[in-house]
């Protein structure tokens, strides 16, 4: 069976790397897009269990893409990971988002919560 | 008629006793004139003139002509030359006549022996009061040479202790009444002297008031605040040339407008013209004050009552200052601040989790010393991320926009956070962190969970960068009803006495050195302490130099109505 499926939506090079990295150890398929208006165009092709999404990104903010996924019904089962170094755009987000986690985040961290989402064999 | 009587009114000298006396005698003279006249009239016209010899007839109109002309000379006198000639003539020149004026047996001792009073009593009005003796001795004078000369036996020498007694009772009244005179005169010129005075002082008082004014108003025409004052009746007084130029109004405009007019401003935002209505509507002897968007300008405002010497309120005076500069630097500040620490935690979170990810062999096995390595970059990219958040935090706290989230939590959740975040650190150290709560403190409480979290992990984390050995001691117990509080005590080096006022300011340590002996920026305490009392709460701290130090951070239970709201705002 084929590993499930996560999106890494970051445009920080070396965080994207390290949260594929963590989203791998945890036993996803990953990939990553680096722009908000690439993620626009790429969502209705993909089918994530975890998306992990930050809040700045080029062209199309998060905020805008979140509101993309959480109107397509085929993310109905999606988890987003919300990322954010704000601590006042977080707690905007909390109700919104599934989860939202404050920069820095942890590899251990977030491979942890990664593991508890994949879903079960 | 006035001006006939006039012609009687003497000629005036400056001393007012001789007026008096000369008045007097011009009203003695055309008295005595008019008597005289009157006198021939009568004789002439009632007895008739039989039985009257020519010579009689001339005797008696010639004495009449002479009396009337010496009386117009002695009048004359009078009215041009101050003193008592005029009036000891005619007081010799009416002795003269009353002794020729009868028989002398009747002037000596019989009907006509009352008309020596005349010039005794009228001596001791017209020259001076002892006169009236004067008097008294020529009419006795004039007695005796008329019993002698008349040969009228013995002298009357009753009727001369009369003279005297009529002298002696002349003397009293007149001195009397020239006293009586003398103390009104002083006392009008002690009147006039006040009179005087106090015009005086009153007119100094009104230069000096004048010069007063002058440098007050030209201080406020001066002056680069703007300042307006209102008076009781909440009506516009003042408004300098300043404030005419901050708020872009004419003086003309802004004067006589209520506080109500002025505060609904155009140029103000409908929150900001209430709270320019509360400042201007209830000053108090404490200053109120703040800023206002004026337009385009950040204006601060100073408010505060006017008061009479004794307090009693008479009207608003209040200041306006141009802090747009300010206030855009203050917000580029900020903003710098903001967008710095933001952007270093991008960085810091690769390193961090970069080095985690070494230590964890993510990327295959690493030696002891290379984990070791990964380790030193993993906390010192923590304590770098600490001064960055710090940072972030005072930028919030001092812009006001720190967003404090009342929710109910756990005290245990709170215990076990800072446990397990400063668990480690401390037995790196080899120090023995103790988190206890209380038998009988709050199971839950209202607060900011993060927040709280922060405050007690910056204390502990406190306590253990300044203790070398010992233990770290946290204990949550009960404070009253309404209130809970945390004791963070350490086995430290203490902080010397006069240095604690200072700790919970900006950028502060202990002192300079330590500052670079245990890194940090010195902001945590800074942070806590406003952190706590955002919350409604108080921090409080003690210590002894190499015994050790404990902090009391004290907080409601549960935020009251009020403070919730004073928080959103």
């Amino acid at each position: 069976m084929n590993s499930p499926f996560a999106l890494v939506i970051e445009d920080d090079p070396d965080l994207s790397d390290i949260f594929s990295e963590a989203l791998e150890a945890a036993g996803f398929e990953v990939e990553v897009i680096r722009d908000g208006q690439v993620a626009l165009q790429r969502l209705p092709s993909l089918d994530a269990v975890v998306i992990v999404l930050d809040i700045h990104l080029p062209n199309v903010s998060g905020d805008t893409i979140l509101e993309h996924i959480q109107a397509d019904e085929r993310f109905a089962n999606t988890r987003v990971i919300v990322t954010t170094a704000d601590t006042v755009t977080a707690e905007m987000l909390r109700d919104k988002a599934d989860i939202v986690l404050i920069k820095p985040i942890s590899f251990n961290q977030l491979r942890d919560l990664a593991s508890r989402l994949r879903p079960a064999e | 008629m006035k001006a006939f009587l006039n012609r009687f009114q003497v000629l005036p000298s400056p001393d007012p006793d001789d007026n008096r006396r000369r008045s007097l005698l011009n009203i003695l003279l055309v008295g005595l004139m008019t008597i005289a006249v009157l006198l021939v009239v009568l004789i002439v016209f009632s007895l008739g003139l039989e039985g009257v010899s020519a010579d009689e007839l001339f005797l008696l109109l010639a004495g009449s002509v002479v009396f009337v002309l010496l009386a117009l000379g002695i009048a004359a006198l009078n009215h041009y030359r101050p003193g008592t000639l005029a009036a000891w003539f005619f007081l010799l020149v009416l002795l003269v006549a009353i002794s020729f004026s009868d028989a002398p047996k009747e002037m000596v001792d019989g009907r006509s022996i009352y008309l020596f009073t005349l010039p005794i009593l009228i001596a001791s009005f017209v020259l001076f009061p002892l006169s009236s003796f004067v008097f008294a001795a020529l009419s006795s004078l004039v007695v005796v040479f008329l019993t002698y000369y008349g040969e009228l036996g013995l002298v009357n020498f009753f009727g001369m202790v009369g003279f005297f007694a009529i002298a002696f009772v002349a003397w009293l009244a007149s001195r009397n009444m020239e006293n009586a005179l003398r103390d009104v005169r002083n006392l009008n010129r002690e009147l006039d002297r006040r009179v005087e005075e106090r015009t005086r002082e009153l007119a100094e008082a009104l230069a000096r008031e004048v010069v007063e004014t002058g440098k007050s108003q030209a201080i406020l025409e001066g002056i680069a605040d703007g300042v307006i004052v209102f008076d009781a009746s909440q009506t516009m007084i003042v408004a300098n040339p300043s404030v005419c130029r901050l708020l872009e109004a004419g003086r003309a405009d802004l004067l006589g407008k209520n506080i109500g007019e002025f505060s609904e401003s155009q140029a103000l935002s409908k929150e900001d013209s209430q709270k320019l209505q509360y400042w201007l509507a209830k000053p108090n002897e404490t200053l109120l004050s703040g800023r206002l968007l004026w337009g385009q300008k950040t204006l601060s405002v100073t408010t505060a009552a006017v008061t009479t010497p004794v307090g009693l309120p008479i009207g608003t005076v209040a200041v306006f200052r141009d802090f747009t500069k300010e206030a855009e630097v203050e917000q580029m500040k900020n903003t710098f601040v903001a967008i710095v620490s933001h952007e270093l935690r991008t960085p810091l979170n690769a390193i961090l989790a970069y080095s985690e990810m070494l230590q964890g062999e993510v990327y295959g096995p690493v030696n002891p010393k290379q984990a070791n390595a990964a380790t030193r970059i993993y906390s010192n990219a923590q304590r770098l991320l600490g001064m960055v958040s710090d940072l972030l935090d005072q930028a919030r706290l001092e812009a006001g926009k720190l967003k404090i989230n009342i929710e109910e939590f756990p005290v245990a959740e709170l215990a076990d956070a800072v446990h397990g975040v400063m668990d480690k650190p401390a037995r790196d150290k080899g120090l023995d962190l103790k988190i206890s709560v209380e038998p009988g403190a709050p199971v839950t409480v209202w607060g900011d969970p993060h927040r709280s979290q922060q405050i007690l992990i910056n204390l502990v984390n406190n306590a253990v960068k300044f203790t070398e050995k010992g233990e770290v001691v946290v204990r949550i117990r009960k404070a009253g009803d309404t209130h809970w509080a945390i004791h963070v005590s350490d086995t430290g080096l203490g902080i010397p006495e006069k240095a604690l006022p200072y700790i919970f300011e900006t950028f502060r340590q202990a002192d300079g050195v330590t500052t670079r002996q245990h890194g940090g920026v010195g902001l945590g305490l800074s942070i806590v302490k406003r952190l706590v009392e955002l919350m409604g709460g108080t921090v409080t701290v003690s210590s002894q130099v190499k015994q050790g130090t404990t902090f009391v951070v004290t907080l409601p239970v549960k935020p009251s109505s009020t403070h919730k709201e004073e928080m959103e705002s």
